[in-house]
């Protein structure tokens, strides 16, 4: 898969800011960290942040990845869709199930009342302006108490940062979430990327 | 906050110097320039006004003296009356390449005489060729006619001689000149050459890395740095190895910043005195 360059040059450990330095120490920290590395203050708050947004805190490993990818796909993030949809081979999502994440179309491929009613939230929640339709709401509410509630709208907030911030800066998908992909015999366009 | 920034500068944590770097362009392109100055760059600035309050800020936290630096801080137009305010803030050296010292900016220089205000001025050989071969024509001729005239005005003047290798015969004569210009050999300071920046690119001078630059707050126009050898520039991009961060919009954020990271790694002060 052929990558455009990143719009900033990602930070190294050689030229990481003294503040930024132990993101480093272990090897490279991947794009996100290693772009905001340049505002060593964003990074030292945006980094944990990101991390308990998107891992939640009472919410499965694999519906936090059905809002991620989805956000993600639906918003066109080529970064993001096609990392969360590697994560989400390991979090009981099959390899079919992520194709249908990236197809706008494919929600019927979530046939369980609690997950339609989840990604039709996301669906709306990502793409659309104002308030989220009532009824849409309440059915999310209807299956979700309002803690958890809270947690999805944060993860799938959080998701659609992330999802600009990497597109608008063209930060390039690992290799090693593209070797997952293949792993699991999906191609990067099988993503809708 | 503040208390810590007191008394991690009373304690000698962290350098009581602090540092602005008041541009980064120059008339000159040194070939062991930090900062790859030149004509030619990108202006960065700080504000003349910004720099007030930076040191203003600085001295209310007990940094005990000013250092300006550039880039050529003498091509920011309002240098000699931003002078006489920072001096007035806290005692101050300002570095300079000498060869803005035309008699209109010296008749601008006269309200600074005897101000807590040193004009440290680099010159690195004793005779014209060589120091100038590093440092641009005309330099030397420039800056042996600058230097009495500053001194005949009453104001301070150190000379700092940037060398890779000293030899010994040129640094006697070195000397004698500066002695002849009014500068005594107090205020004369040789240094080594750092290997960041032009230097890096030209192969010249020495690693210096964390472990080797004391810890002096330095604000430019791009952030907050560990020292003033740390915001170079090379193949014409900031250096950010050295950077503590971006906010520069009060001064104890940035010395927080680095009195936590001199916490962070047990800091124990300047172990090679040639960058200090």
């Amino acid at each position: 898969m052929e990558q455009p360059s990143p719009r900033v040059a990602l930070l190294d450990e050689r030229r990481a800011p003294l503040p930024t330095r132990k993101y480093f120490a272990d090897g490279d920290p991947g794009p996100i960290a290693a772009s905001l590395a340049y505002v060593p203050e964003l990074l030292e708050v945006a980094l944990p942040f990101i991390s308990r947004a998107l891992r939640g805190v009472t919410i499965d490993t694999r519906t936090a990845e059905l809002v991620i990818v989805r956000a993600s796909a639906m918003l066109s993030c080529t970064y993001c869709t096609l990392t969360h949809g590697a994560i989400a081979l390991d979090s009981r999502v099959t390899p079919q199930e992520v194709v249908a994440l990236c197809d706008p179309a494919g929600l019927d491929a979530f046939p369980d009342a609690r997950e339609a009613a989840l990604l039709t939230w996301v669906d709306v929640f990502a793409t659309g302006r104002g308030e989220v339709p009532v009824e849409i709401a309440d059915e999310l509410a209807a299956h979700f108490d309002e803690a958890t509630v809270v947690e999805i709208a944060m993860m799938a907030g959080c998701t659609i940062m992330l999802n600009r911030y990497c597109t608008s800066l063209r930060l390039p998908t690992s290799p090693l979430s593209l070797a997952r992909l293949t792993d699991a015999g999906l191609t990067p366009e099988d993503l809708g990327t | 906050m503040n208390e810590t920034v007191r008394d991690a500068v009373s304690q000698g944590r962290i350098g009581s110097r602090f540092w602005l770097y008041a541009n980064y362009h120059c008339n000159l392109a040194c070939s062991y320039c930090l900062t790859e100055s030149s004509p030619t760059v990108v202006r960065r600035e700080l504000a003349p006004g910004r720099m007030v309050e930076l040191a203003t800020e600085a001295r209310d936290l007990g940094f005990a003296s000013l250092g300006v630096t550039g880039g050529e801080p003498f091509l920011v137009e309002e240098m000699p009356e931003l002078l006489l305010e920072l001096s007035s803030i806290l005692p101050t050296v300002v570095l300079s390449n000498g060869t803005r010292f035309g008699l209109d900016r010296l008749e601008r220089m006269r309200p600074l005489s005897g101000r807590d205000l040193r004009v440290q001025i680099s010159l690195d050989r004793s005779e014209a060729v060589a120091n100038d071969e590093m440092r641009g024509p005309e330099n030397f001729r420039k800056v042996v006619e600058a230097i009495p005239r500053l001194v005949d005005l009453g104001i301070g003047v150190r000379i700092a001689s940037t060398l890779d290798m000293v030899d010994e015969d040129d640094m006697a004569r070195l000397c004698a000149l500066h002695r002849s210009l009014g500068v005594p050999d107090d205020d004369h300071i040789v240094r080594g050459i750092v290997r960041r920046g032009r230097a890096l690119t030209e192969g010249l001078g020495s690693d210096a890395g964390l472990d080797d630059l004391a810890p002096e707050l330095t604000i430019t126009a791009d952030g907050a740095f560990w020292s003033p050898f740390a915001p170079t520039v090379t193949g014409g991009r900031l250096d950010t190895d050295l950077m503590i961060g971006r906010d520069t919009r009060s001064v104890a954020t940035a010395a927080g910043a680095m009195i936590a990271l001199v916490t962070g790694t047990d800091y124990e002060g300047p172990v090679d005195d040639r960058f200090t």
